[in-house]
């Protein structure tokens, strides 16, 4: 497929604005001051049929038309690069390769909310992002591309960076806002949506990176390009993290809806010598893995749904026969634990207490009844939780212990593990 | 009403019953109300909603199946059509798994945990939970000891369940943030941060919501358990917001003091006073038995040479007329009225006043006791558009009035105007706030009025303050466009309204301005905050020189005649003499008798010299109290009376509400209760008070009393056993002719207006560039001479201090926390200096009763305000070396 996101990557200086420009940067900006309204944007944007690349897979042009219209009420937009699900680093790659593509995103989205104050809520451990972003915002506003009057419209804008302090949850939009607001990172309750009341009680959008380093390409090359890549459902390009027991890790930008086993095998170059490939986490370790039979699902929302997994952020994660199920499950929900922001019990105290079986089982300490505990924590968690982060761990955990169950009673009965 | 909106009624199917309710009703408040019972932690209705602990999941048809989840009912509206099941095997399978997931790292040490019993964990469990848990391994430990928060707040980390109604009570509702939580998930816990726990009011409102056993009272703790408590609702005595408390004995002595949920005008909330102040009960030094001079000494007699002693002397003054009396706005209105009819039947004497502090002309009052006073709920009174808060720290002096205000302004979008002489907590919650120089609220409102009726007086000058201060031009830009556009509008004085010279002024202002804004076809309604809990009900039950019960006249003979038919005795028609009058002539040496019941002038009149040097002049000095008050030990004759909680009655709160005092307990040795104290003084004397117990006294002041008559009936009765009077409101006594209609409206503004002072609002007017001008006033741990016994209070408020703005300190070289002097031209007190941000420059605050300092010496009558210069204490220091 011809890169579209990734398209710069390789260019010498590809994150300076010049290099951007030569690219063709910021022609959608001064097509978009030009020639559109921002109702006509929004439309735009819906009828290319983007959808959420943060990993909920939301209509981003639906979203951005729930923002009121009002003139009088101060809007938002939150560019969320908190990424931090274990396995992803797409927008990494967006930030420090092709910063302006993002920003250019961001300037759209804002002028078709009718945002004049926007945010960047980026992971505070990528200091080169933030580096790369900070100068690109600088050069950004040296070319009248922000700032008071853009293009010499009447549309202004304002593009500050906020380091966020490590905590994986302020990647959840709600606690993303509160964490902005100075106050703890701990989801807020929906309804209402920040589309209606987000930032500052104000309408607010938030957008993940990638997705809005779309939205240049879609004004650029029309919706009917866009919606004709990949998965009609939800289409365009998309990037995709691979990484665990594969010969070819790395960033892979190839149509929404490719197969998995053609990602894993083909692009990835598919198992190491000598091992086969037990499961794949297909959207970053809050997805439940699928089993190495299933690997012909389709890389959209919709299949991987059906296939009781999700896209979410895309990042693949190849496990190998040579790697303990128990194991990556006691990584994955120590990681879960030890993120979980507190606020609700099912999550805090149930989690942490999925942690001290699995480390027993884990050590050869298992006992009989530990896994009846954990069935027990993934109904207790799943589905009672106050955001999608305790539900994403029991969900990973519950599969996990479905699809691998004689892995775990290994563990139990023999006290030992077959792996290490 | 701008607050009702149309609220279209929806049906909805819960539990399989099909009924109607007003769309977007909480789930949760929808089953309660039909006595279906779902569990919750976090959920408590003033705090904001969190849906954290999960216990309220419920099921909704088509939403539930929707979404594959179940919704917290505390955070779920309803809507037309709905369908909710709170019981189903789902549900309580889920509850099931909350309550074992929740307790994994509960420490189940409920047989040390002051909570068991009336825990909510413990109940939930019980009602709901499993009965085993599969949890085998260690739980989570924090620390191994319990961390003292501060004095009275204890706090175990393990038992926390996180609910979070801690940190939302002291963030949202009390405005502290002094709690907070640190770290996350497993780790997460309550705490202060940074220097919060400063901050902390000790009010014990989070202990209060606690469900556990994580927020523990310090006082309280392992004492008893709930069940080994006799437990009796009554009223806070501290102030006339008029919370409801519940007071807990264990073996005759006070073992701790609650709130109950959605109970009185605060519900779960108190103030440290009402919470932990009440220790004073069990005070060490209560007066035990009447005490006579004797040889100069204060010697222990038995009533009757007490009375014969008192009887024997009062008899010749009685026949004169020249005893005075003085009431503590403390005392229950059955006292308090019993007490202004002995004074005036068996004394002959209309000398009666109910403050110590202040007195003002009952004219200037009444109209305000008309049909503008809001003798309604004070939680309704502040759903007007636009709240006025004038001459209070409402944040020290009625807390939990201000825990009302700032939910006004924060969640019931209401426009708060703060004009007060000290910055308080509330300013930040308020559309504008301004710095009164003392004594200038007449000043302001006379500002305001003329902005409002766009005449100008002469410190409105035009309505936009005229030679006034910018921070009084501002805040009026603020304030006069909001009142102009408000439909309704609140006004709550303080009582530094009062304490001013132009007190009068201002609050013939008040009635001005209330009329003026009903004029304007607004609905108005004021209430006083006053910092005491019944000076309503000493005002309106005749305890005043002027007035006899219900606002008429002394000199009114109709009304007069109808009171001596009823008591049975010629009453004087003499205006008699207010508390500066009492004073002055017993310096004069023309009072034969004085008798102080309750309250203690030498400490709270404000001129030091001259209340010592009448007191000493008395011919017959009576004090009445549950203490050896600072004044009891001048007097001559000391009669030991009950302490709060020891005798029956009722309080007339800040809102007009007449609230049941329920004993506790009797008066403890040989104290009596008021009421007989009075009628046994009046039968030394020949004279017989008529009604003997309070009931009966509470009957004849329905009968007699206009405001009081509607609670008539059985209410006499009601007040022993506690029903029906209970919490209703007291209504308008004064005509219609008498209040604000009576005038028209222009004229009554042009007339209050020249009426009005001629200062300035704003900033303080400096004559010289070395005062200062004194403010004096409650701290959040005292409120007049009571809390001074309060063993727990005097803990928690150490030291007296002087509150200064950092730029008058450091003119004057001053630090933070430096001992200093404070010097009048009349006395000098020593304390710590304390530099408090946001104080305004020009101005000096030193709390009112503490012990250690006689802040009234600085004052003398007459001089308003009270200058003041102020030093470090170096000098005195470099004295006591020397010697």
């Amino acid at each position: 497929m011809e890169k579209v996101l990734l398209k710069n990557a390789e260019t010498p200086d590809s994150h300076t604005v010049g290099a951007y420009e030569t690219s063709g940067g910021y022609q959608a900006l001064a097509t978009v001051l030009r020639d559109y309204s921002p109702d006509e944007l929004i439309e735009l944007i819906k009828e290319s049929n983007l959808k959420g690349r943060g990993g909920a897979g939301f209509a981003t042009g639906v979203k951005w038309g729930f923002v009121p219209k009002d003139q009088d009420l101060k809007k938002y937009l939150c560019c969320n690069a908190d990424e931090g699900e274990p396995g992803t680093f797409k927008d990494r790659a967006i930030m420090e390769k092709d910063p302006h593509q993002m920003i250019e995103g961001m300037i759209l989205c804002a002028y078709a909310i009718g945002a004049e104050t926007a945010y960047i809520y980026i992971r505070g451990e990528y200091t080169l992002s933030i580096q790369r972003l900070e100068a690109a915002l600088k050069e950004a506003y040296d070319k009248g591309y922000l700032g008071q009057r853009i293009l010499g419209s009447d549309f202004n804008l304002d593009i500050y960076v906020h380091c966020g302090a490590g905590a994986y949850i302020c990647g959840e939009e709600t606690a993303l806002i509160e964490s902005l607001e100075g106050r703890r990172g701990q989801p807020r309750l929906k309804p209402p949506f920040p589309a209606i009341e987000g930032l500052y009680a104000s309408p607010t959008v938030v957008n993940n990176v990638e997705t809005l380093a779309c939205v240049p390409h879609i004004v650029t090359r029309g919706a009917k390009w866009f919606s004709a890549i990949g998965s009609a459902s939800g289409p365009g390009p998309k990037l995709y993290c691979l990484s665990g027991h594969v010969r070819k890790p790395g960033l892979y930008e190839l149509p929404m809806g490719i197969p998995l086993r053609e990602l894993v095998e083909e692009h990835a170059g598919g198992a190491r010598p000598g091992r086969k490939i037990k499961a794949v986490i297909p959207g970053g370790v809050s997805a439940p893995m699928i089993l190495e039979s299933d690997l012909d699902v389709c890389m959209d929302f919709e299949s991987l749904a059906a296939a009781d997994t999700m896209l979410g952020s895309a990042g693949v994660i190849v496990i190998d026969d040579n790697d303990c199920v128990v194991r990556v499950a006691t990584r994955i929900i120590e990681f879960f634990a030890h993120e979980s922001c507190g606020k609700c019990s099912p999550c805090r105290e149930g989690l942490s207490w999925a942690v001290k079986i699995l480390r027993r089982l884990e050590n050869g300490e298992g006992k009989e009844g530990d896994l009846e505990q954990l069935d027990f924590l993934c109904e207790g968690i799943f589905g009672n939780t106050f955001c999608a982060l305790g539900d994403g761990a029991a969900w990973g955990l519950r599969r996990a212990l479905q699809h691998f169950r004689d892995e775990f009673v290994y563990h139990v009965e023999k006290k030992e593990c077959p792996f290490h | 009403m701008t607050t009702t909106t149309d609220t279209t009624t929806v049906t909805v199917t819960i539990d399989g019953e099909t009924l109607e309710a007003a769309d977007g009703t909480l789930i949760l408040d929808l089953a309660r109300s039909q006595g279906i019972h779902i569990p919750t932690f976090c959920y408590q209705k003033r705090l904001t909603t969190l849906a954290s602990c999960r216990m309220c999941l419920v099921e909704i048809e088509g939403h539930f199946s929707l979404e594959k989840r179940l919704q917290p009912a505390c955070a779920t509206r309803i809507a037309d059509g709905m369908i909710v099941k709170t019981d189903t095997p789902l549900i309580a399978q889920t509850r099931q798994s909350m309550l074992e997931i929740l307790l994994a790292n509960h420490p189940l040490d409920c047989p040390v945990c002051d909570k068991a019993g009336e825990c909510e964990l413990q109940d939930t469990v019980f009602a709901y939970g499993a009965g085993e848990s599969r949890f085998t391994d260690d739980k989570r430990v924090f620390r191994s000891e319990d961390i003292h928060l501060n004095p009275v707040i204890v706090f175990n980390a393990q038992r926390c369940i996180q609910c979070q109604r801690c940190v939302r009570m002291c963030e949202e509702v009390v405005g502290a943030v002094a709690l907070g939580t640190a770290e996350r998930g497993m780790d997460a816990e309550i705490t202060g941060f940074g220097d919060s726990l400063s901050d902390c009011d000790h009010c014990g409102n989070c202990i209060e919501v606690c469900p556990v056993g994580a927020l523990m009272s310090s006082p309280y703790r392992y004492k008893a358990r709930p069940w080994d408590l006799s437990e009796v609702d009554t009223v806070c005595p501290y102030c006339g917001t008029g919370c409801h408390l519940t007071v807990g004995l264990r073996d005759g002595r006070l073992a701790r003091v609650r709130s109950k949920y959605e109970s009185g005008v605060n519900g779960e909330t108190l103030c440290v006073k009402g919470r932990f102040g009440l220790d004073f009960m069990d005070g060490e030094d209560k007066l035990r038995r009447p005490l006579l001079r004797k040889d100069g000494v204060l010697t222990a007699v038995s009533w009757e040479e007490a009375l014969s002693h008192m009887a024997e002397h009062a008899r010749a003054a009685a026949e004169k007329g020249t005893v005075g009396g003085l009431v503590s706005p403390r005392l229950s209105n059955e006292a308090l009225y019993l007490f202004q009819k002995l004074m005036r039947t068996a004394f002959h004497s209309n000398s009666i006043d109910s403050s110590t502090r202040w007195s003002v002309p009952h004219q200037a009052l009444e109209g305000l006791f008309g049909g503008l006073y809001a003798r309604r709920p004070l939680n309704r009174v502040l759903e007007a558009d636009c709240i006025l808060v004038v001459g209070s720290n409402v944040t020290e002096s009625n807390p939990v009035s201000e825990y009302l205000m700032r939910d006004a302004a924060l969640n019931g979008k209401k426009q708060l105007f703060v004009a007060s002489s000290r910055p308080s907590r509330l300013d930040s919650e308020a559309a504008a706030s301004l710095r009164l120089a003392p004594g200038a609220e007449a000043a302001l409102l006379a500002a305001l009025l003329g902005a409002l009726s766009g005449k100008g007086g002469k410190g409105g000058n035009g309505g936009n303050g005229g030679d006034a201060p910018a921070s009084c031009r501002e805040f009026l830009e603020c304030a006069v466009p909001a009142l102009s556009a408000a439909p309704e509008v609140t006004i709550l004085a303080g009582v530094d309204v009062l304490r001013s010279p132009q007190a009068t002024a201002a609050l013939r202002l008040l009635g001005t301005l209330g009329g003026a804004l009903e004029a304007a076809g607004k609905r108005a309604g004021l209430q006083f905050l006053f910092d005491r809990p019944n000076q309503m009900g000493a005002w309106e039950l005749g305890a005043l020189p002027t007035v006899l019960p219900g606002w008429r006249s002394v000199d009114d003979a109709p009304a007069r005649a109808a009171l001596e038919e009823a008591w049975g005795t010629p009453l004087p028609s003499q205006p008699g003499a207010d508390v500066h009058q009492m004073l002055a002539r017993c310096e004069a040496g023309k009072m034969d008798m004085l008798y102080v019941v309750g309250g203690d002038p030498l400490l709270s009149y404000p001129d030091g010299e001259l209340v010592e040097r009448a007191l000493s002049k008395c011919g017959l000095l009576v004090v009445q109290d549950a203490f050896l008050s600072a004044t009891a030990r001048l007097a001559h004759v000391v009669l030991p009376a009950a302490a709060f909680a020891e005798e029956a009655g009722t309080f007339t709160s800040n809102e007009g509400r007449v609230q049941t005092l329920r004993p506790v307990r009797r008066p403890a040795f040989e104290a009596r209760a008021h009421t007989e104290i009075f009628a046994l003084l009046a039968s030394a004397l020949g004279h017989d008070l008529g009604a003997a117990t309070v009931a009966d006294v509470f009957s004849e002041i329905t009968g007699l009393v206009p405001s009081y008559g509607e609670l008539g009936g059985d209410g006499g009765d009601a007040i022993g056993s506690g029903a029906s009077v209970d919490g209703a409101f007291t209504v308008s006594s004064v005509s219609s002719a008498e209040s604000a209609e009576s005038a028209e409206p222009a004229a009554k503004v042009a007339a209050a207006l020249d009426d009005a002072s001629t200062a300035v609002p704003g900033d303080s007017q400096r004559h010289d560039s070395e005062g200062l001008e004194l403010v004096t006033g409650d701290c959040l741990f005292h409120s007049g001479y009571v809390s001074g016994n309060s063993a727990i209070l005097k803990t928690l408020a150490a030291e007296p201090y002087v509150e200064m703005s950092p730029r008058e300190a450091s003119a004057l070289d001053l630090s933070d926390r430096d001992q200093i002097i404070v010097k009048s031209s009349h006395g000098e007190v020593k304390a710590q200096l304390r530099v408090t941000e946001d104080f305004p420059d020009g101005v000096v605050f030193i709390p009112e009763n503490f012990p250690e300092i006689r802040l009234n010496l600085l004052m003398k009558q007459g001089e308003h305000p009270c200058r003041v210069a102020v030093c470090k204490e170096e000098e005195g220091l470099r004295d006591s070396v020397a010697t």
